[in-house]
């Protein structure tokens, strides 16, 4: 009987057993080594292919904003009533997708996620350089670029404020807030892996950068100390800005009087769809390094597995929200809104929704499914789905709420020209260019917090129940 | 005299001083004195050339220089270079002169508005009995006409450049040569001008045997011969429409002033316009091909084929003769020939029961274009009806005989014209096919071709002379009540233009007396004896001259003439039929390098820069047309091309086309704008073709319209109700639909507080605007605004400060048209002011909505909150940028024309791109206003001045006036007064933006005895929800 009892504890013990996080008992060095050898060995050819190319499809965006700066915003496919199109989703998508990094380094942090460990530092950076993308269309979507000055509280002669009730301004200080913030704890997050750069550094060149980009950093205890404190604050002060920025964002519809844009529901609405967006281009980033890079043993299947889960949860919140929209359009009884969200799944943008509703609410729903959440291939594929449904989204709330709202006899279509089209698909091209040079630059797995989840990491290894891990601490019946 | 104003000299040492050489009063102080003194001192003390030694030289040059028709100009007494500054101007202040529109259909008087020596803006004259002060779409655009750049500029002969000496020396040769008057032949257009006709008489006396011949593609010389017919020598008819009751109008466009009156407009919208409920108003009928704007305010519209209006008015006699018993009507309805008609046999009985009833009290009114003996038989009707003295005028009027085109095309084919002179227009473009005018032109000698273009007719001739515009060149005309109005000048000729009667006066052999004596000495034997100077100054100051309207004539009807024309009639054939319609905004073709007009959608259809086959939705699902397939229209051995637009409203088997475009490589801006469709028009055929052939030629065409959707989908944004049931349920329109249960609003924000005295607000009236498009040209010009061109409007990107919404309700092959006039509706809670980031838009203690153009960085945010999506967004530099270049950005060419720069309103700022614009209530007029407040109350004892009164550009143009601006504090103002009326309703009240626009619901007047009289009124449908119910059998457009 006790056998009998012990042999199933066993097997719970087994099943229970919390996965390790780094796998293949890879040691302190190892992971030193491996993940600091990407930015020291010579650039492989793939990265200068990969690089030319995205650079210049970098070039192609700038040559379009060139274009667009010197000859007006009649060069997009903009009109009235459509006063904005692609500029305005391209931007909301790629804030959106901004979401994820700051997420995973700060909430998670405050939660205690140990997971995030090993794609923290990749998610940040390219919630940084989303936020670049994102920053372009604000700004170049205006009539006067060169007036735009007129936004900063800059005192003048005029004694002209900026409108503070104008969600638009609101949108300048939480994107620049949040772009700040983010910076200062994506660096912060740095300091140590960049004096671990510095000290295996063997050119004079490395060694005298990464020795001023790592401030000093020593290892000692007290520098630790700070450091802690310090990221801990970061984390703090990030944690409200992942949920202000898109709620932000959202007020600038929700704000508004337009039938489709005039909805409470926008600020969570908006974050769910952030986050859901924001995992989904984390992956479709970070599966592709982890197969070149050999980091299979860092960023586990545990780790695609458990943002799929995110994936699915913000997907099904997305999901209610679409359907919330409509239920409220309905029981609001308001006849303009009735129209707006009847017009969008069945007027002329019709298919921009469905396709939002395919790539957003119905894709996910294969992740409630583990092969899927652990088949690589199907996780990128259910991915870029989620991307494209993403920017939808933020194409049909804007486009087809803007295209017939109030007086039919003002309803038009928007239509978009080359210059929209290269204009956004260059801005992957920046991504992209960007990412490739973090990669190259700096250590694209947070070195130090990935080894400190090691179990010889673990000070209280073995000493004590409260931190074992329960599968350990049923094996020995201690509750 | 010269004023001496020196310095004072002083006596004495004086007890105040600055320095020391003003103590010692030295002659050396006092001459830096002077020097120090305001500029132009110095001329004072008799300097070599002051200003006024310099304007008298400048005015003895002037009027010594030049020889022949240099000579021939007006004498510049009045027209100063403003490179000196004039005497009685203020710069920056506008100055008015009363001046002339001549026009075809009777001169429309106009004040025109000038700054600087610039005319920028025309106004109707109030003073005139016919205009009240409003004015009309063409008026409005033709003062861009003037600043034109692409108006021919020089005298050619074959091409090349020559001077005014040679055609000086050219028209004496002509003169000298023409004996009598042989070979010697005239084409003009049809204006009433006393000085024509005075140095015609002139002409006809020197050269007795000349050929002047009168040639305008849409003339009204059917309807003089039905006058001369049915009452007797030259006789003008006109409908008194303040006193009908009922009214019919047959392929006629009365309400539309540009093709009737501002008297006849004005004249019906008085019985028209119900402020009580229960107050009587009168009723329109409408039968007709295409929508007009008359059919637009009908309360019922019957779509009849062009081929039977004839039917249709014999079928509408026979039933007026037997209730009215009238023998005259009844022997011309007997007299004129029987002809199938598909109309509902119903509508025309109960329609001449109405009219009879209402006998004395009724008039019909028949289209200028229908044949004579149709108009006879509507004038029978009439006069059965009890109209003559009651509801019909006749005035008796003076015209110098002239000859048809006809007549002058048949003396050129038989060789017997050797000089041509034509004088306006453009026949090689618009004569009717059949003569092949062009042709014709190439067997004569000598042709000289006055023209403000240089078009098809230009290049047919040998001489072109550069017309110039009734705005720089002296002259009168008669408007239609007979009043002589003065044509005066407002500028120099901007280039080489010369006036036409000064080449019939160079012709009737005097170099002298030239401008303005001319007109002076008809003037002379009009105004008769006593004072003429003060009679002339008088004369130039108010316009016109008072008294000399055409006399009344009673109307006797002459029953056998009448019947004897009617029995001319000549039945169509049926099959399909093409009617050619005018344009509503080119008129027969002659605006058609008017920018602004090209870009002004037409009423009904809403395409800009082009016109169209409009087609039935009936008959295009029939033959397979949808809008913008080309189709190809043959009658015999003529065949046209055009895009097919599907009209709602359209006679079914007929297609409607408007004249005047389709011109190819004549002028940039008319340049393959829309299909020319004179081509298929001929002598006998001028209202339409029968048996047209309507094949697909398989291509499409893409046209530029401002309003893709029809209908109103179910809200309430017109509203409308029957007389019956604007009399039981006063509040209809402000109870209608979701405004009938909205919870109290409640703002979140604090407003600035509204502290003025003055609150601007407007209202407009449904029920008396036709969306004749006079206000959106009228902001146009006041306003700068741009044109963009066929590729902008295409793209959604027009620029319009006010636009003419134009919705269809009710079934789509024979729906109601409802217009409504959108500008910026100055919500005090305007949803543009809490979005824009940089303040570039807020609100004034008056209740404007303001926008700051230099503020702005054109975020555009605030035109998508915009409910009513009347903000406007500068795109590109349409100001700076030729129109095809825009897409070139920084490699286009920069600047625009000289002359178009003179049209612009000094007082509103030209928009850069990448500002936002809109409607502004016109505040440069508000505040002109104001500064005339504050000078008055300066120079006043008392503390308070009134304000005083602003029109809107829109209001001031608008002809029915239904557009009303003012002080909605002032519970005096007409504008207070609207908007307590129980018809005053706010747009999408329940968003709580409390706009300053509101509506005045429009108003029907069913007979309901009519068939389909009950779908009248009921754009809205009758239900408590608005027109949901009438939703899904709305028209959805095209």
């Amino acid at each position: 009987m006790a056998d009998a009892i012990m042999q199933s504890r066993e097997a719970a013990a087994e099943r229970l057993k919390r996965a390790p996080l780094v796998t293949n008992n890879r040691s302190m060095s190892w992971i030193t080594n491996h993940v600091a050898s990407c930015t020291e060995k010579a650039a492989p050819t793939w990265w200068w292919i990969a690089f030319t190319l995205s650079s210049s499809l970098a070039l192609v965006s700038v040559f379009c904003i060139g274009y667009l700066i010197s000859t007006g915003v009649g060069v997009w496919g903009l009109n009235h009533p459509v006063g904005w199109a692609w500029d305005i989703t391209n931007f909301v998508f790629w804030i959106g997708i901004g979401h994820a990094g700051t997420l995973i380094s700060a909430i998670l942090f405050l939660t205690r996620q140990k997971w995030r460990t090993s794609i923290n530092r990749a998610a940040e950076a390219m919630t940084l350089f989303a936020v670049v993308c994102a920053g372009i269309f604000p700004a170049v979507h205006v009539g006067r670029i060169w007036m735009v000055w007129f936004l900063a509280p800059v005192p003048n002669s005029n004694a002209i404020w900026q409108n503070f009730r104008s969600p638009l301004l609101w949108d300048v200080f939480a994107v620049s807030t949040y772009f700040t913030v983010s910076v200062l704890f994506w660096y912060t997050g740095l300091v140590p892996d960049l004096a671990t750069l510095r000290d295996r550094a063997t050119s004079k060149l490395r060694k005298f950068f990464y020795g001023i980009a790592a401030l000093g950093w020593r290892g000692g205890n007290r520098q630790w100390k700070h450091y802690e404190m310090a990221y801990l604050i970061l984390a703090g002060l990030s944690t409200p800005l992942v949920l202000s920025v898109h709620s932000v964002v959202s007020f600038d519809f929700a704000t508004s009087v337009i039938p489709g844009w005039h909805t409470t529901i926008f600020p969570p609405y908006f974050v769910a769809g952030a986050i859901f967006g924001g995992f989904a281009m984390v992956l479709t980033i970070m599966l592709p390094a982890r197969a070149i890079f050999g980091l299979h043993d860092l960023i586990t299947d545990d780790h695609v597995d458990k943002m799929c889960k995110i994936i699915l949860l913000t997907g099904s919140i997305v999901g209610y929200a679409y359907a919330m929209e409509f239920f409220i359009a309905w029981y609001g009884g308001n006849m303009y809104e009735q129209y707006a969200f009847i017009n969008r799944a069945t007027g002329p943008y019709w298919w921009a929704y469905w396709t939002m509703i395919f790539c957003n609410v119905v894709a996910p729903q294969l992740f409630w499914f583990r092969f899927f959440r652990r088949h690589v291939l199907w996780v990128f594929i259910v991915c870029m789905f989620v991307n494209t449904g993403m920017w939808f989204e933020r194409f049909v709330i804007i486009v087809t709420s803007l295209h017939r709202d109030f007086l039919p006899s003002s309803w038009n279509m928007f239509y978009p020209t080359w210059v929209d089209i290269w204009t956004f698909v260059g801005t992957f091209g920046i991504f992209l260019a960007l990412f490739l040079l973090f990669i190259r630059w700096l250590p694209m797995i947070c070195i130090f917090e990935v080894k400190a989840v090691l179990p010889e990491a673990d000070p209280h290894h073995g000493h004590d129940g409260h931190d074992r891990e329960p599968a350990a601490a049923l094996k020995e019946g201690v509750h | 005299m010269k004023r001496v104003l020196p310095h004072p000299v002083r006596e004495t040492r004086p007890a105040l001083w600055r320095s020391l050489d003003e103590l010692s009063s030295s002659p050396d102080f006092a001459a830096k004195l002077e020097r120090e003194f305001p500029q132009g001192a110095s001329e004072w003390n008799g300097g070599e050339l002051s200003r006024r030694n310099f304007l008298q030289l400048m005015g003895g040059s002037m009027a010594l220089a030049g020889i022949g028709l240099t000579g021939c100009r007006r004498p510049e007494a009045y027209l100063v270079a403003f490179t000196q500054g004039a005497e009685w101007t203020i710069p920056g202040k506008f100055l008015y002169y009363a001046t002339t529109m001549p026009r075809r259909n009777g001169a429309m008087p106009l004040i025109a508005t000038t700054s600087d020596g610039r005319p920028t803006k025309l106004e109707g004259n109030p003073l005139h009995p016919i205009s009240n002060g409003a004015t009309d779409t063409f008026a409005q655009a033709s003062v861009l006409e003037l600043y034109d750049p692409n108006r021919s500029k020089t005298i050619k002969v074959g091409g090349v450049k020559t001077d005014a000496a040679a055609l000086g020396a050219k028209l004496d040769e002509i003169a000298a040569s023409a004996h009598g008057g042989e070979g010697l032949a005239f084409l003009v257009e049809h204006v009433d001008s006393p000085t024509r006709d005075r140095l015609l008489g002139q002409l006809r006396e020197k050269f007795p045997n000349l050929l002047w011949a009168e040639y305008e593609p849409l003339g009204t010389g059917e309807t003089t011969a039905a006058t001369a017919a049915c009452f007797g020598g030259k006789v003008s008819v006109i409908p008194d429409f303040s006193r009908a009751d009922k009214v019919l109008a047959v392929d006629s466009d009365f309400l539309n002033a540009s093709f009737s009156g501002l008297d006849q407009v004005r004249g019906f919208m008085a019985r028209r316009r119900v402020s009580e409920p229960g107050q009587a108003m009168n009723r329109l009928y409408v039968a007709e091909t295409h929508y007009s704007s008359t059919g637009g305010l009908a309360d019922h519209r019957l779509r009849i084929k062009p081929s039977e209006t004839g039917a249709f008015l014999r079928a509408l006699g026979k039933q007026v003769a037997a209730m009215t018993g009238n023998g005259g009507l009844a022997s011309v309805v007997a007299a004129f020939p029987d002809s199938p008609l598909s109309a509902d046999p119903e509508w025309i009985a109960e329609c001449a029961k109405d009219l009879a009833a209402s006998a004395g009290k009724s008039v019909i009114v028949v289209g200028d274009q229908q044949p004579a003996a149709v108009q006879a038989l509507g004038l029978a009707i009439n006069t059965a009806l009890g109209a003559p003295g009651r509801t019909l005028r006749g005035l008796r009027t003076e015209a110098p005989p002239a000859a048809t085109i006809g007549e002058l095309a048949a003396a050129m084919q038989a060789g017997r014209v050797q000089n041509l002179f034509i004088l306006g227009g453009n026949p090689v473009y618009n004569a009717p096919a059949d003569l092949r005018f062009g042709d014709l032109l190439s067997g004569v000698p000598v042709t000289v071709r006055l023209g403000s273009y240089e078009d098809e007719t230009s290049a047919a001739c040998q001489w072109h002379v550069p017309q110039a515009h009734y705005l720089e060149s002296w002259g009168d005309a008669r408007s239609a009540d007979g009043t002589i109005c003065a044509v005066q000048p407002m500028i120099l000729p901007l280039w080489d233009g010369v006036a036409e009667v000064e080449i019939l006066n160079r012709l009737a052999g005097k170099e002298e007396p030239i401008g303005p004596q001319l007109v002076r000495e008809t003037f002379a034997r009009i105004a008769g004896g006593g004072d003429l100077e003060a009679k002339w100054t008088e004369f130039l100051r108010q316009g016109f001259l008072p008294g000399t309207g055409w006399p009344e004539t009673p109307l006797a009807f002459n029953a056998a003439a009448a019947a004897a024309l009617a029995a001319q009639y000549q039945p169509s054939a049926g099959g399909m039929e093409v009617a050619f319609i005018p344009s509503s905004t080119l008129d027969d073709g002659r605006y058609a390098n008017n920018g602004w007009l090209q870009e002004t959608p037409d009423f009904a259809t809403k395409i800009t820069w082009d016109n169209a086959a409009l087609i039935s939705p009936s008959t295009a699902k029939e033959l397979g047309v949808a809008t913008g397939d080309m189709v190809q229209l043959s009658a015999g051995d003529r065949a046209i091309e055009a895009a097919a637009l599907i009209a709602p409203g359209q006679a079914d088997g007929a297609v409607s086309i408007a004249l005047g475009y389709g011109r190819v490589k004549v002028t940039p801006v008319a340049d393959k704008a829309g299909f020319n469709a004179y081509p298929l028009r001929t002598t006998g055929e001028m209202t339409h073709v029968s048996n047209v052939a309507l094949k697909r030629t398989g291509a499409e065409y893409k046209f530029a319209e401002t309003q893709t959707h029809q209908s109103m989908e179910g809200r309430d944004l017109v509203r409308e109700a029957t007389a019956e049931r604007y009399a039981e349920e006063p509040t209809f329109a402000q109870t209608m639909g979701m405004d009938g249960h909205i919870p109290p609003n409640v703002s979140l924000f604090t407003h600035p507080p509204l502290t003025s005295p003055e609150q601007w607000g407007m209202t407009v009236d449904l029920s008396t605007c036709t969306g004749c498009n006079a206000c959106v040209v009228a902001c146009q010009a006041e306003n700068n605004v741009p044109i963009v061109g066929k590729d902008q409007v295409s793209r959604g990107r027009n620029m319009a400060w006010i636009r003419m919404d134009r919705y269809f309700a009710g079934d789509e092959n024979d729906p109601e048209m409802l217009s409504q006039a959108i500008m910026c509706q100055h919500c005090e809670n305007a949803p543009c002011e809490t979005v824009c980031p940089v303040n570039a838009t807020v609100h004034s203690d008056d209740g404007l909505n303001l926008m700051a153009y230099n503020r702005c960085i054109g975020t555009r945010y605030c035109a998508n909150n915009c409910p009513w999506k009347v903000r406007r967004f500068n795109f590109f530099d349409y100001n700076q940028r030729p129109l095809d270049q825009l897409y070139l950005g920084p490699l286009a060419k920069k600047g625009m024309a000289d002359s178009l720069k003179m049209s612009k309103n000094p007082n509103v700022t030209v928009r850069m791109r990448g500002v936002m614009e809109k409607c502004t209530y016109c505040i440069q007029r508000i505040e002109e206003a104001r500064i005339t407040q504050t000078v008055q109350a300066g120079a006043s004892d008392k503390s308070l001045v009134p304000f005083p009164e602003v029109k809107s550009a829109c209001q001031q143009a608008c002809p029915s006036q239904s557009i009303v601006f003012g002080n909605i504090r002032d519970p005096e103002s007409r504008v207070a007064k609207l908007k307590s009326e129980p018809r005053n309703y706010e747009m999408l009240k329940y968003l709580n933006v409390t706009p300053r626009t509101t509506y005045l619901a429009r108003i029907k007047n069913p007979n309901m005895a009519m068939p389909g009289a009950d779908k009248v009124g009921r754009a809205n449908g009758y239900g408590h929800h608005g027109g949901e119910a009438e939703h899904a059998s709305e028209a959805h457009g095209t």
